[in-house]
């Protein structure tokens, strides 16, 4: 019942060519640059092999991958060694740039891929959810983002007029 | 200890620095343990729910009934 054992299975999951390529978002993605953040899912994202003929994307093949590997589905999510598992598609050019330029972090042993420290924090601010904000606040503080890499993030995907807004809600007096 | 909430700010801060810094694995591992007390803090806040004795509010009119 860990983490741990997600990433080893989600890694054998893109090694059997289920998916192209997966990078870990969300909460847990945060947790590999801030402290932990209390959590009840994982979420995972991840590029799909387009087949010919196909037009719809669909999770089948990760659904019967996993399920005969002892995950259950419930609803939208696998539960892998206990933890509810969501596999997402990248829905905006911030979230596909975000998953191509993930990072691979060693976790004893393991490779895990993780999107960038900025990306997440970029997600969090396009996303504008109280706890995205929340996030944020906390990737500032704990300066765990490089601030150039971040603005050029956010004046590519055209969040720079939301970046001040933040700023002047959330930031004021702060250096 | 103390009171003075600068300084027990300052001590969050501090604390939550020094998480940031332990190895990937630890804080994953701590992940694990967070959300296995989520769930159990859920599971009694929901057994509480379904136990609690409510007493029902009166009914108000606000005219006079009919006849």
């Amino acid at each position: 019942m860990s983490i741990a054992q997600v990433i080893k299975i989600v890694n054998e999951m893109e090694a059997d060519g289920i998916v192209d390529r997966y990078a870990i978002g969300g909460a847990v993605g945060a947790t590999f640059y801030l402290e932990p953040v209390a959590t009840l899912d994982v979420d995972v994202f991840v590029a799909f092999r387009q087949q010919p003929a196909q037009t719809l994307i669909s999770v089948r093949p990760i659904f019967d991958y996993l399920t005969a590997r002892g995950g259950e589905v419930e609803g939208e999510y696998v539960v892998i060694a206990g933890w509810p598992v969501q596999f997402l598609p990248p829905t905006s050019p911030l979230v596909e740039e975000a998953l191509i330029e993930a990072v691979t972090v060693d976790v004893e042993g393991t490779p895990a891929r993780v999107f960038t420290a900025e990306h997440l924090a970029a997600i969090a601010l396009q996303t504008g959810r109280a706890k995205d904000h929340a996030r944020l606040l906390q990737f500032i503080e704990a300066a765990a983002i490089d601030a150039e890499r971040f603005h050029v993030v956010l004046r590519r995907h055209n969040l720079l007029d939301r970046w001040r807004t933040f700023g002047r809600k959330f930031l004021k007096g702060e250096s | 200890m103390t009171f003075d909430i600068q300084r027990v700010i300052e001590s969050k801060r501090a604390y939550r620095r020094l998480l940031a810094q332990r190895p990937v694995a630890e804080k994953l591992a701590m992940l694990d343990e967070l959300r296995d007390r989520t769930r159990a803090i859920r599971a009694a806040a929901a057994r509480l729910e379904a136990t609690a004795v409510r007493e029902s509010p009166p009914e108000y009119r606000s005219q006079p009934p009919k006849d």
